[in-house]
């Protein structure tokens, strides 16, 4: 396929002499589709992965891999926000409560039938996805912001349910499971072997999350978000694709939700209210919602950002503020779209460079 | 028996009947033109067909299958397939990936394309294949839209208003695609403003006027008949006009 001069649509390749306003520019671009070399996306992914694997023989310590872990478990559930809203285009801000809705799952199995992790999981990975479709119902007649209201109001009920529901979800205390079960060899009270547990997890999520991105489905998904009636008119079943979609989005929040729960051993109503879900909201519009490695960077500055600035929770708070105006103002894909961007504008530079080779990417 | 046959087709907004009994027969091996004044109901006739907008009398039959109703994706999966007044793309989109959408949705029931790029060389946009769509220019962008139609595979394609806000020679240029599809077996029905542009590509003309047809037949027949000029030229201009 020949290559066109990308200088010339919305990407942002930056010429000589760039003024104040084209370095505005190349930050805001919207290069989300543009493809990226097969050589970069594995080189990322293989540096990615050794750095993960790595990180409990760095020696950062308890609590540093404490936040790492509760940094990857959120990924993974944001990963599934990243496929409804960047995919779909179907914001949520009642995500904490379908996280909630894995964990509690979980955690009852084993209170009342002795469930471990393992048995339990399935169980509540399904239940999730099957919430995240039924709330998924108003999209058929709304969308956009009431939509989102909608979400908003799931998770005041779910804490209101939660706290009101006796002995059964342990009311406002919550509800304490034990270890994870053992596989032979590893025993998960250790934190490091937590840590890979909920690492294997987040592979699993990325993997996932990267071949939709590559397939039809994701295309499907992609088209339904960009044009709903066109979408319509090529044959797509708009209806069916975007309760499915909140489904594969709620199996991801069962998911991280269970691996909270055995992370924390002790769950309560409030971890899944309305607070931690617009943090969540926060971390895929500030990691970018479209991108591969959009999700696990918002959670990384969001959970990492007080313990590097050393800052308390009322500071962190307003921290998150700046960072949302930020990103708003600055980098409307994203942290995930201003790196993108400032790849797509070196490679550009580069082409521009070699005489206009017009080199295929 | 016509691919299309329509009987009886009503539509009802309110109080304002747009369609009020429509008849019509369109096969797959022409060119069927489809003209009336603004507000005729020639836009409502392909949404109404299409599932865009629920029936209010009448039916729709396709292939001898009754399609009234029955959702717009699943009318276009029998490759019935129309374009929209307003060009209409998945804008943040490349213009491969919007004709690789449609044309994976139409090769699950076996495509005349091998390939989305045979399509973009078709209407001729296979240099911008890499192009963002919302970026591309009004021309080329609709283009993109019978791309994108013609990616489903159709046997009839419903065209709306193709030409609107072209110049002449890419008007003319979008003719001569347009011309090359009832050849391949794709049926073509559209409607459009620009007269000289209908009775060349037309084979048969169908004229609406208030939800109603008030002619059928050969162009030059059709734009010969009184009731037809006085729809468009009005009544006191008739003697002028000939």
């Amino acid at each position: 396929m020949p290559m066109t001069d990308n200088s010339a649509g919305k990407t942002g390749a930056a010429p000589e002499g760039v003024r104040a306003r084209d370095r505005l520019a190349l930050l805001t671009a919207d290069n989300a589709a543009v493809p990226l070399p097969a050589g970069v996306q594995a080189i990322t992914a293989i540096l990615l992965a050794v750095l993960l694997i790595a990180l409990p023989w760095l020696g950062l310590g308890y609590r540093f891999l404490s936040i790492a872990i509760t940094t990857l478990y959120t990924a993974i559930g944001l990963y599934g926000l990243g496929l409804q809203f960047g995919q779909a285009g179907i914001m949520s801000v009642g995500h904490a409560a379908l996280m909630g809705v894995g964990a509690y799952a979980s955690a009852i199995l084993s209170v009342q039938l002795g469930f471990g992790f393992w048995t339990s999981l399935p169980f509540a990975m399904a239940l999730s996805a099957i919430v995240g479709g039924v709330i998924g119902l108003p999209t058929l007649r709304v969308g956009g912001q009431h939509y989102i209201i909608i979400t908003f109001c799931f998770c005041a009920l779910f804490v209101v349910v939660l706290t009101n529901g006796g002995t059964f979800t342990g009311s406002a205390t919550g509800l304490d499971v034990g270890s994870v079960t053992p596989l032979p060899g590893i025993n998960f009270d250790k934190l490091s072997n937590n840590y890979y547990l909920v690492l294997a997890a987040l592979f699993l999520a990325l993997s996932a999350t990267y071949l939709i991105g590559n397939s039809r489905y994701g295309r499907t998904l992609r088209a339904i978000r960009e044009n709903e009636q066109l979408a319509r008119s090529v044959g797509i079943n708009v209806d069916l694709h975007k309760l499915g979609v909140l489904m594969v989005s709620g199996l991801f929040a069962g998911l991280a939700g269970v691996l909270q729960l055995y992370y924390l051993r002790h769950i309560s109503p409030t971890l899944f209210g309305a607070f931690p879900s617009l943090y969540l909201a926060l971390m895929v519009m500030l990691g970018g919602a479209r991108y591969l490695y959009g999700p696990l960077i918002g959670a990384v500055i969001v959970n990492f950002l007080p313990e590097v600035l050393n800052l308390d929770p009322v500071d962190s708070r307003i921290a998150y503020g700046v960072c949302l105006l930020l990103v708003i103002l600055l980098l409307p894909g994203g942290v995930g779209a201003g790196i993108k961007n400032v790849y797509c504008a070196v490679r550009g530079g580069l082409e521009k460079q070699g005489g206009g080779t017009n080199g295929r990417a | 028996m016509a691919a299309l046959e329509v009987r009886g087709l009503r539509k009802q907004f309110g109080g304002v009947v747009a369609l009020n009994g429509i008849d019509l027969d369109i096969g797959t091996d022409q060119v069927v033109g489809i003209v009336g004044p603004n507000g005729s109901g020639k836009t409502t006739l392909f949404n109404v067909v299409t599932g865009v907008h629920p029936a209010t009398g009448g039916t729709v039959s396709w292939q001898g299958q009754d399609i009234t109703n029955i959702g717009a994706h699943r009318i276009a999966r029998k490759r019935l397939v129309r374009t929209f007044q307003q060009a209409m793309s998945f804008p943040g989109l490349t213009v491969y990936e919007n004709v690789r959408i449609a044309w994976e949705q139409g090769r699950m029931r076996g495509s005349r394309w091998a390939s989305p790029g045979m399509i973009l060389d078709f209407v001729g946009l296979a240099p911008l294949g890499r192009a963002i769509a919302g970026s591309l220019p009004f021309g080329s962008l609709r283009r993109l839209g019978l791309a994108v139609a013609l990616g489903v595979s159709p046997e009839l394609l419903l065209l709306d208003e193709p030409g609107a806000g072209l110049n002449d020679s890419e008007a003319q240029a979008f003719a001569a695609v347009i011309a090359q599809l009832p050849p391949q077996g794709i049926g073509v029905c559209l409607i459009d403003h620009d007269m000289d542009m209908m009775s060349d590509l037309c084979d048969r003309l169908i004229v609406l006027d208030f939800g109603t047809k008030i002619a059928e037949g050969l162009p030059a027949e059709v734009l010969a008949d009184s009731k037809v000029r006085e729809v468009y030229l009005g009544p006191n201009r008739k003697a002028a006009a000939s």
